[in-house]
Order: structure tokens, then C-alpha cells, then sequence
């Protein structure tokens, strides 16, 4: 069954601007919260938000739903480009240590266009996240909306290398079980 | 070798784009091989993870973003639909295309550029092992044909002998062939000879006058095999005997004899 997303998707790549509109309009409230997340600052995040958008309808032709839904496709790639965008600053200014704290996203909340089907379950899965093991939550918090690399991780947290990723391995396994069963 | 196990943890941490080092490259040579164990793991995580990434709280994006984002599809996707068309309005349809193209092109050149640097990294290091490997086993290829080259000189010679050295004691099966020349030296081969305990060598001995004369120190390889060059002995060599010794080799022999000609 081809959901509303990949359908899209699909028209997207025939050249469908109409159908392009309509896709930022069900994921861009989505995908933003991450990239504002990600690099804080809002005209930034609204740049990345462009790009992202624009690498989706360039690329639409090569998404394949065997490999993730069309909301991983949107917010793997929204995550790459904020992180790049947060290590191209990095780079310019060495003194820049990445945001590990919570909640600047927690903007103002309002409910965005006709997305997300899986709603009713946001209040399981954030938890998910807020539920693992404090030493679990950090390292994929660093890893994932502060773009730190294993390395830098383990150098961060004073811990060994090993530790780190089996704290990953820990971590996402955690949240693909809790994830797996409210879907 | 990995085990699997370490594959799945690596295949953890690029799921959630910390993978760095050798075990990135390790990593996405073993996804290139086409693991399904891992396939999976990362289309799982990459689920899991944009779930808790879309259960955060909604943030509309500046409506700017999207004015912004379909004029760039519009400029881009616009063609030309027939000749008709005046000059004064092609000329700014070009403009933007060109302008988007240009932009676009910097873009997806951003994301080549880093995608490959990536991969760059790998093949120059496989690269770099293959070419240590190939010049690690040239330089023993250019050993091995020197050594047969000098057999090869000394066979010449009419005073040229060659010289059966047979097992003896603790290595029975141990076998030797010295092609020996009294003033040019010689070579010996070995075969079947078990490589010697930690601390150890081999040392081969001349005897023809009062007191064997040392001839060298030499290790076999892990096939039992070896090849030794001899300096001519300055005196009558008559019988040749090698016997096991203390790594640095010693001036007369003290330990058993393993291959001794006749």
C-alpha cells in the first residue's frame, strides 16, 4: 500500500510542483523542529530547511520506501544538513562547542498541515527517548543533534572508545523496541 | 576478523552518524558487500530515530522558506514552450535558471565533494596496504632470484661441488643442498627443517681443518625451508654440519647437530 507521503514523493519526480508544495506543506513542520534544534539559530535552520527541501525534489526520484519510510528519508537528510551546516561553523570558529541542552525547540507549538499519521504515539516515543538510561541519552544526543563523532564522544565524556559505541548500540536498540511496539 | 556482533554495533553507531576512523571504513566495506543482518539494523535505527526526532514538539517554518523554495523549483523546472516567445521574456527566464543552476550545481557539488572525500579516504588507504604488500613481496621476489642467480654462477665453475646434507638427530627429515666453492663460498638450501625455538638460529659450520669454522647464522621460514649464503671459508672444507645455536651464533659449536654431510 503506497501511503500519501510516497505518493508524493512519486509525483515529485515526474515534475509535479503542486506535489511538491504539498509535501513541504505535510513535512516541513516536521522536519524543522530537528534542524532548529540542530543548528539554534533560525535563519540558519530556515536556510537548511530550503536545501532540504530542494535535495528532495532533485532527488525524489531516487528515494526507494524499501529502504525507510518517507519521514526517515526526510529526516535523515534534514539531519545531515544540519549537521554539516553546524561543522561548517565549527570549522570557522574552533572555540564552538556543540548545544547538548534541551528544549530551544519547544518553540511555539502549533499543528502543522495534514501530517503525521502516527501521532496519537508522540507521547510514547519522545519519552522513549527521555526514558533511557541517563549515560545511554547522552552519548546519542551528542551524536545525533550535536554531530559528534564516536571519537569526539568518547573524548567529551572522558570514557573509552568501546564504551561509547556499545552505549549507542544500547541506546538505539532501546528505542527501536519501544518504537517497534507502538507502531 | 570481526565477529558479526561488532559489525551490528558499528552498523549503531553510522545509523546515528558517529561512524568515524577505520571502523567507518571497515563499516562500509562490509555494507558494500551487501549485509542484510546490517541493511536492516540501519533502515530499523533510521525508523526509530526519525520517530523521536518527529515527536518533538511542532515548529512552523517562516513562510519565506517555502515562497523561496518553489520559486526555485518553478526556475528550474520552467522550460521554454514554444519559439513564440519574445526575447524580453526569455531573457530573465534565463537568468534564473542560470542562477539556479549555478546555485544547485554548488549545492549537490557540496555533497559530492563530502560524500567522496569519504570514499577517497578508503580506496587511497586500500590502496596504500596493496602497494606495501606488492613491495614487501617484490623485495622478497628480488632476494629469492638473486640467490638463484649466484647458484646459478657458482654451477658454472668446473670446481664447483654440490653437497647432500641429510636430518640427523632431533630432525630426521630435515634435508640440505650446499653448492660450495672453495674460494667463491656458497649457497645452501634447506627444506623440512623445523623453525627454531625463540632465541635461537640455525648456524652452519665448515670442517676440513683442526676446528670447525663458522659459516653463518640463518632462521627457516615457517614451511621449513631456508636459503644461506657461505663466505669462503679461508681454509680446506672437506664436510659441512649446522647445528642449533643461541640467536647470535657462537665461535664453536655447543648445541646438536641437525644436518651434517657425509
Amino acid at each position: 500500500m503506497t501511503t500519501l507521503g510516497e505518493d508524493l514523493i512519486r509525483r515529485m519526480a515526474t515534475g509535479d510542483r503542486e506535489a511538491c508544495a504539498r509535501f513541504y506543506d505535510r513535512y516541513a513542520p516536521l522536519v524543522f523542529p530537528l534542524i532548529l534544534r540542530v543548528v539554534r539559530d533560525r535563519s540558519d535552520a530556515a536556510d537548511v530547511l530550503q536545501d532540504v527541501f530542494w535535495e528532495a525534489w532533485q532527488g525524489a526520484s531516487g528515494y526507494d520506501p524499501g529502504r525507510g519510510s518517507p519521514e526517515a528519508w526526510m529526516i535523515t537528510r534534514a539531519r545531515t544538513r544540519a549537521i554539516d551546516r553546524v561543522r561548517a561553523v565549527r570549522r570557522r570558529s574552533a572555540t564552538f562547542v556543540p548545544p547538548i541542552d534541551e528544549g530551544l525547540a519547544s518553540a511555539p507549538a502549533e499543528a502543522g498541515g495534514d501530517a503525521a499519521e502516527r501521532a496519537e504515539d508522540r507521547g510514547v516515543i519522545q519519552s522513549a527517548l527521555q526514558a533511557l538510561p541517563p549515560p545511554q541519552r547522552q552519548v546519542i544526543e551528542l551524536a545525533y543533534y550535536a554531530g559528534l563523532t564516536q571519537t569526539e564522544i568518547a573524548d567529551r565524556i572522558q570514557q573509552p572508545l568501546g564504551t561509547v559505541k556499545t552505549r549507542i548500540r544500547l541506546g538505539l536498540e532501546r528505542l527501536r523496541d519501544v518504537v517497534g511496539r507502538s507502531t | 576478523m570481526r565477529s558479526h556482533e561488532t559489525f551490528e554495533e558499528l552498523a549503531a553507531v553510522y545509523a546515528i552518524g558517529g561512524l568515524d576512523g577505520d571502523d567507518l571504513i571497515e563499516f562500509e566495506a562490509h555494507l558494500a558487500e551487501g549485509c542484510d543482518r546490517c541493511t536492516r539494523v540501519l533502515r530499523d535505527s533510521g525508523e526509530a530515530l526519525a520517530l523521536v526526532a518527529l515527536a518533538e514538539t511542532r515548529v512552523v517554518p517562516p513562510a519565506r522558506v517555502k515562497a523561496a523554495l518553489l520559486a526555485r523549483v518553478a526556475a528550474a523546472g520552467a522550460r521554454p514552450t514554444s519559439g513564440a516567445r519574445s526575447r524580453a521574456s526569455w531573457v530573465p527566464w534565463a537568468a534564473a535558471t542560470a542562477a539556479a543552476a549555478a546555485i544547485a550545481a554548488l549545492l549537490t557539488g557540496g555533497f559530492v565533494a563530502t560524500r567522496y572525500e569519504a570514499q577517497l579516504g578508503r580506496m587511497a588507504r586500500e590502496t596504500a596496504v596493496v602497494r606495501e604488500r606488492l613491495q614487501r613481496e617484490e623485495a622478497a621476489l628480488r632476494e629469492q632470484v638473486a640467490v638463484y642467480g649466484q647458484a646459478v654462477e657458482l654451477l658454472r665453475e668446473p670446481a664447483t661441488r654440490v653437497v647432500d646434507l641429510h636430518g640427523t638427530g632431533p630432525s630426521p627429515a630435515a634435508m640440505g643442498r650446499l653448492i660450495w666453492h672453495e674460494t667463491a663460498g656458497g649457497q645452501l638450501f634447506v627444506a623440512n627443517l623445523p623453525p627454531a625455538p625463540a632465541g635461537k638460529a640455525y648456524e652452519m659450520w665448515t670442517l676440513g681443518g683442526p676446528a670447525p669454522q663458522p659459516a653463518g647464522v640463518f632462521q627457516v621460514d615457517a614451511s621449513g625451508r631456508a636459503l644461506h649464503r657461505l663466505q669462503p671459508a679461508g681454509g680446506p672444507a672437506t664436510t659441512f654440519a649446522v647445528t642449533l645455536e643461541p640467536e647470535a651464533g657462537v665461535p664453536a659449536p655447543t648445541g646438536p647437530i641437525v644436518l651434517a654431510s657425509r
